[in-house]
């Protein structure tokens, strides 16, 4: 294995098969937080096989060809363990935590779960499972919004193409063809084991590089595309539905860039909680909620943002946000309300990092998309330094003009007149 | 304090600071009539305190950093906040403005009622949300029955004059609970609360009595693509003895990926994504709540598992099983108590429902000395038979004829 890299109180290493193992120590933690942190998601699907990244998700509890599904079950819950995975765009993380001295079990069952037996049962039972997960999430208007949003805004390209897939594709997805995808991604050098809290990095690292001996080396090539949102304003009809719910989505800044610090100040400074959206849809009692986030990919980001209201206010809230946004991008922005944003992302970031288990998604996270870990000490440091300048130099590209719109709710047909692109 | 408000510091090491003020006020205390009274008048602190306008206050956090957060259930009302330990006494200065000093200003009181209004009205458009609402209404008797966001009617007989006489009445130190967790000097947290809420006095309200009406399986029609089941069985509170082997045994029946539910309704037939059951308290007395979701072709034999698992209860649970669900009541008293916003709220919660605060290891001692047999009686003694359920969904279901339902081996 590559001699470890020490940078600060992270240390990182490269084992044989191409797994990077990487991990923060805190004498002072009471637990130990371990994820493997896999960098593949549904952009790397084939339109006909969406929804294949999320099932092999849920198919690794099933268990690995020496272990059942119930034995690891049995076996985490006999830890008192806390675990759980997630799936999306980019990435899908396996991860969970424990008390100090239930470690290397953890390790072991988590690196278990790593090599799942795709049991033609199994898969026709957690298809089931899948197929409910869908339909909850049809019974939320927000979700509804969301996914029509994103199939509007990205059309074609992978990143719309839905985490849990539609109730077609995740019909058609046999043993077989997850298990060629599990193949094709999940080899060594394209996942990261990380760990954080209290813990020992020799162990750690020995117990790694001996349970995943047998995993296959190689990586996952990603295929990258840059991406122009399209303007337009869309209605996703729902008659039967009490409220509007409207979301929104303009071009943002991708992971790793430079000033993507800024995007998350402005996107504070409009949809935060004391954000200028706030203060004229919902103070003014037309919306009952309102936010607006910056979210990164790899080679592109956006802001997302969504409000409720009554169907006739739809349209009015609409022109208000619009005009929110015109007024930002006309240099309206001040030093106070950079200053407060910057502050209140700066003191999260300080606190997100009390517990093991909350570090570990950004030590995770941070790898994957910027190939380092900078230090709380670092990422508090960079939201410090943003300035009105830079909020400016972001607004100067005028995001807000393009962008793409959807309003679903008991909307009159005539709404997408109204409702000018 | 001398006003009658306990403050409770924990001291830690960390850069910040979390604290809660929790009142023992809340939506079962609304105005027979005026139900949302409770939750409305939360929002309107909002709207200016002290010198400060809604903005200025609302600034005034933000310039510190600090994290918000809080709400209003029928039992309580809680403020909560986190910040750097540096800007602890500027931030309870804050949040005496708030809470001590709020303007109230009566133009702004029709907004709000209209974002409750709305509020109310978004509730509908979920189907989780609108079967828990119609549960609720249903199984407990007032001032229980109402959501606390409040009902129609009681939303339009609320006016600024009945709002501000009720925040007179039930705001005040009696009976509430400052807790404060952080890197601080013990006496200075007392100098600073004592400054801040010292002579804070009045305020309070005894909890009424809630009533409960089980044995009966109602259905809500809705369009949804499925259809969602809840039932709501008479528990165990905190106040009392059997409180941890309560906990134990719905841990078994649901607390991990190896629990009945998850095991019998998920893992081996699918029929849900989502499935669970938690312990909860209102009015004081300990309920225990489940859910499940599963399109309508497959709801009847979720909810035919779901009752069945609850009965299997009382024939009492495995050596295996009472250890699992053990070991994740253990850890989640170290896991609870990592966040100092999570232990924070934790001794305000102790505080109210107990009347005293369990430190972590206390607990734990508990839990170790807790045996197999005491669950297992306790489950003899007070079996789940008794249940208010629910459906939500497309069609009605089949009730589910419970001595035939599912027994697994």
């Amino acid at each position: 294995m590559s001699r470890p890299e020490v940078q600060g109180r992270v240390r990182r290493a490269t084992l044989p098969n191409g797994l990077t193992v990487l991990g923060e120590f805190d004498g002072h933690a009471e637990t130990v937080a371990l994820g493997y942190f896999v960098r593949s998601g549904a952009r790397d699907e084939l339109p006909q096989e969406l929804g294949a990244s999320h099932f092999i998700e849920h198919l690794l509890f099933k268990g690995s060809d020496r272990t059942s599904g119930r034995d690891l079950n049995l076996r985490l819950d006999a830890l008192g363990a806390s675990v759980n995975a997630f799936t999306s765009e980019e990435t899908t993380v396996y991860h969970a935590a424990c008390l100090p001295e239930a470690w290397a079990e953890l390790l072991f069952l988590l690196t278990e779960l790593m090599r799942p037996a795709f049991r033609d049962e199994d898969v026709e039972v957690e298809r089931g499972v899948i197929l409910e997960e869908i339909a909850m999430y049809a019974d939320d208007p927000s979700s509804r919004t969301f996914d029509e949003l994103h199939a509007r805004a990205w059309g074609a390209h992978p990143l719309g193409h839905l985490v849990l897939g539609t109730p077609q594709t995740v019909a058609n997805l046999t043993p077989e063809r997850l298990r060629a995808n599990f193949e094709a991604r999940y080899a060594a050098g394209s996942v990261s084991l990380v760990a954080s809290g209290l813990f020992d990095w020799d162990a750690l690292l020995r117990e790694a590089d001996a349970l995943t001996r047998g995993w296959p080396g190689g990586a996952f090539q990603r295929a990258l595309s840059p991406h122009a949102f399209p303007r337009g304003v869309h209605v996703l009809p729902g008659p039967d539905l009490a409220r509007a719910n409207v979301a929104l989505l303009a071009p943002g800044l991708r992971a790793d860039h430079p000033h993507r610090e800024a995007a998350v100040v402005l996107a504070d400074i409009l949809g935060g909680d004391n954000g200028r959206l706030y203060w004229s849809l919902v103070d003014s009692g037309l919306a009952d909620s309102v936010d607006l986030s910056h979210v990164e990919f790899e080679e592109v980001g956006a802001f997302e943002g969504a409000w409720s209201c009554d169907p006739e206010r739809a349209a009015p809230t609409l022109e208000i946000a619009r005009a929110e946004f015109a007024r930002v991008q006309e240099g309206s922005v001040t030093d106070a309300e950079v200053a407060r944003a910057r502050k209140k992302l700066a003191v999260s970031v300080a606190l997100r990092a009390e517990t093991p288990y909350a570090r570990l998604f950004t030590l995770g996270m941070d790898h994957l998309y910027l190939g380092r870990t900078p230090s709380v000490t670092e990422s508090v440091a960079a939201f410090e330094r943003v300035s009105r300048r830079d909020v400016e130099a972001l607004l100067a590209a005028r995001p807000f003009d393009a962008l793409t719109v959807v309003a679903h709710g008991p909307l009159a047909a005539d709404l997408r007149a109204t409702l000018k692109p | 304090m001398p006003g009658g408000l306990t403050v409770l510091f924990e001291p830690r090491s960390g850069p910040g600071f979390a604290l809660e003020l929790r009142l023992p006020v809340g939506a079962a205390h609304d105005p027979l009539g005026q139900e949302g009274t409770a939750a409305l008048v939360e929002e309107w602190l909002h709207k200016g305190a002290g010198e400060r306008d809604a903005r200025a206050l609302a600034d005034a956090f933000d310039d510190l950093g600090l994290r918000r957060g809080g709400g209003v259930n029928h039992e309580s009302t809680r403020f909560g906040i986190g910040g750097l330990s540096a800007d602890f006494s500027r931030a309870l200065q804050l949040l005496a403005d708030t809470v001590r000093r709020p303007l109230l200003p009566k133009e702004e009181l029709p907004t709000l009622l209209d974002l409750a209004r709305q509020d109310l009205e978004g509730l509908a458009d979920s189907p989780p949300d609108r079967l828990a609402v119609a549960l609720r209404g249903r199984a407990f008797g007032a001032p229980y029955a109402h959501p606390a966001s409040g009902t129609p009617g009681g939303l339009t007989a609320i006016t600024p004059a009945s709002a501000r006489a009720w925040w007179r009445r039930h705001y005040g130190g009696r009976g509430a609970v400052l807790t404060v967790v952080g890197e601080l000097r013990e006496a200075e947290v007392f100098a600073q609360a004592g400054a801040a809420f010292g002579t804070w006095d009045g305020g309070g309200g005894e909890l009424p009595e809630v009533s409960f009406h089980a044995d009966f399986v109602a259905h809500e029609e809705g369009e949804s693509q499925q259809t969602h089941l809840s039932a709501l069985f008479s528990g165990v509170s905190p106040t009392e003895a059997d409180w941890l082997a309560f906990h134990v045994a719905l841990g078994a029946l649901s607390g991990g990926s190896a629990s009945r539910l998850f095991q019998e309704v998920r893992e081996e037939r699918g029929l849900a994504y989502s499935v669970s059951a938690s312990a909860s308290v209102t009015g004081g007395r300990g309920f225990a709540w489940a859910y499940a979701g599963s399109t309508p072709e497959r709801a009847g034999e979720t909810l035919s598992v779901l009752l069945g698992e609850f009965e299997r209860l009382s024939a009492g649970i495995g050596e295996g099983e009472f250890e699992r669900a053990r070991a994740q009541l253990l850890t989640a008293t170290v896991f609870g108590a990592e966040s100092a916003r999570g232990r924070a709220s934790a001794l305000a919660r102790d505080w109210l429902s107990l009347g005293r605060v369990r430190l972590p290891a206390e607990l734990r001692a508990e839990l170790r000395a807790l045996t197999r047999p005491h669950v297992n009686d306790f489950l003899a003694r007070r079996p789940f038979t008794e249940a208010a359920v629910m459906t939500l969904g497309p069609a009605p279901l089949a009730l589910p004829t419970l001595r035939s339902a599912h027994v697994p081996a």
